[in-house]
């Protein structure tokens, strides 16, 4: 474990001393290669000067509004599509074919329909959850084995209370998977939208590399880029990787 | 329990069963008729597929079936907590849950609003199958042996009428196997529980039954007979032999 950390970090620095080392070498214009300690600058004015912490929890309270969106319409449509075969097959289709849809090509769309703004990167997002989640939900559901259900049933649940305490727990692998190809999905669809966007209602994280780009400023781009690694991770190690250890891991359901 | 028609009321009334499936349509069990007393340990022998799990299913109220099985009177018609089934798969602990809530669970859906109350409840259980000090352990912690002895605590820590139990120590070896006979007779004195308990082994049945039945195909009872032996039965108990022999030929002439 420690020695792991400590190869990924050793790789970490390795790769900030070879940028160092090429950018010494003025090999590319410094316009399209910043130093490190450029980038580090640009990371601490883009906080301190240019409210990229406000942008980015715009973002991520937009991204948190339209996962809680889609993981309950998902939960709704998958439940209501499994009343008969018929209705099932139907959502089952409808899954298939949304799921097939970028994000990004969703953008003419949500922007003739919703205009530029807040509304159309829930939109977005809501597309980038819903369809995986519901995959989840349905497989999940489908794959809980009969004497879970069986020794619920025995025990007096039934209907709802049997969904919540036997089918959720029993599946959760499958749904907080769901949970989190939607997460990755929504993520980098936000932020392709609020790069089209661009401005106006729309400030957020996408919208404010765009404006670096349009300022020239490569130290800023950079400097984004890192805030949109380290989110990514901070979600995966600190928040996903968290709620596993104190699930699926310590119910010894992990595959 | 303790009322004046013990004894005389059967706990478990059936009559004319009558089961087939469809898809493939196979006829299972026809006109099947017996009664269950108050304090019974029917075991019930037979070879493999002649509807042993069935019938027990049919019981539990998890197939539909033709005809009739009462409890103390009353038509079964799905499951319910007046009758609790112990599997033979060790995976019948709900993963997601601790031992001991898995054992408060239950009581909790069956109307033990005071938690205190379900604690106490579920730990004398659990102490009852020499267990208490696995309490917080996840199922997946349990050796298969524990997680049956788990499975039995749960089932009578609910008080139902009747335990209906499906070759529940079939997968164990020979020795945990004889020691769970030995605690399960234990505890079902004291406990003064009706239990219906199927096997394949014909010494478990000698040593655990008071009364045994041997099914042959299609689900006819083709023996019902009282345990004329005493307990604790050992191999060397007078009678034995010539019991072991009877249905042994028994199992041998329905195969
Ligand atoms: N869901 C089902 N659909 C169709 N047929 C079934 C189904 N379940 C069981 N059967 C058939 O019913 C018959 C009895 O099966 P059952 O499981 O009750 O036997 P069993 O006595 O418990 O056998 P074993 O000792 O091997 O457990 C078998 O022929 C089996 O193929
Ligand atoms: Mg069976």
């Amino acid at each position: 474990m420690k020695k792991k950390l400590l190869a990924q970090i050793i790789f970490i620095i390795f790769v900030l001393v070879l940028w160092q080392v090429l950018f010494e070498l003025k090999i590319w214009p410094k316009l399209l290669f910043p130093s490190i300690p450029m980038i580090g600058k640009a990371l601490v004015k883009a906080f301190a000067d240019r409210s990229l912490g406000q942008m980015i929890l715009h973002s991520l309270g937009l991204l948190v509004e339209g996962l809680i969106i889609g993981v309950v319409l998902a939960f709704l449509l998958s439940s209501l599509s499994s009343i008969n075969e018929q209705t099932a097959a139907v959502y089952n289709m409808i899954v298939c074919m949304f799921d097939l849809i970028p994000g990004i090509a969703l953008i003419p769309v949500a922007i003739l329909w919703l205009g530029i703004g807040d509304a159309a990167i829930i939109f977005m997002v809501v597309h980038s959850v819903i369809w995986p989640m519901s995959r989840s939900i349905i497989d999940g559901f489908k794959a809980v084995p009969r004497i879970y259900t069986e020794v619920g049933r025995n025990m007096g649940l039934k209907g709802m209370g049997l969904v919540f305490g036997v089918y959720l727990p029993a599946s959760f692998e499958r749904l907080f998977s769901g949970i989190k190809v939607g997460w990755a999905r929504a993520w980098r669809g936000l932020i392709s939208a609020e790069m089209v966007f661009g401005g106006g209602s729309a400030l957020g994280i996408g919208y404010f590399i765009t404006d670096r780009r349009t300022n020239l400023d490569i130290a800023g781009i950079f400097a984004t880029i890192i805030v949109i690694v380290l989110i990514g991770l901070l979600v995966e190690y600190g928040l996903f990787r968290t709620v596993e250890k104190n699930t699926i891991v310590k119910w010894g359901m992990t595959h | 329990m303790g009322d004046d028609t013990l004894n005389t009321e059967p706990v478990l009334h059936i009559a004319n069963l009558h089961k087939e499936y469809y898809n493939p349509t196979t006829l299972v069990l026809s006109d099947l008729s017996f009664d269950l007393y108050h304090e019974d340990f029917l075991c019930i022998l037979g070879p493999s597929g002649c509807g042993k799990s069935t019938l027990i299913r049919c019981i539990a109220g998890f197939e539909k079936y033709q005809g009739v099985i009462q409890i103390k009177g009353k038509d079964v018609e799905g499951p319910g907590t007046d009758r609790i089934m112990v599997f033979q798969d060790f995976n019948q602990l709900f993963p997601w849950k601790t031992v001991l809530n898995n054992l408060t669970y239950p009581l909790k859906l069956n109307g033990m609003t005071d938690k205190n109350e379900r604690r106490e409840k579920a730990e004398e259980y659990l102490d009852k199958v020499n267990l208490l000090e696995y309490k917080d352990y996840y199922p997946h912690q349990l050796s298969g042996g524990m997680k049956q002895r788990v499975a039995i605590a749960r089932a009578m820590a609910l008080g139902s009428e009747i335990v209906l139990m499906d070759e529940p120590f079939a997968a164990l070896d020979a020795m945990s196997r004889n020691q769970m006979q030995d605690e399960l007779i234990r505890i079902k004195e004291k406990e003064k529980m009706t239990v219906l308990f199927i096997t394949h082994n014909i010494q478990e049945a000698i040593s655990c039954g008071n009364r045994i039945m041997v099914m042959g195909k299609n689900g006819s009872i083709i023996e019902n007979m009282k345990n004329p032996i005493e307990k604790p039965v050992t191999p060397a108990s007078a009678g034995y032999g010539e019991l072991w022999k009877h249905l042994n030929q028994l199992l041998r002439d329905n195969k």
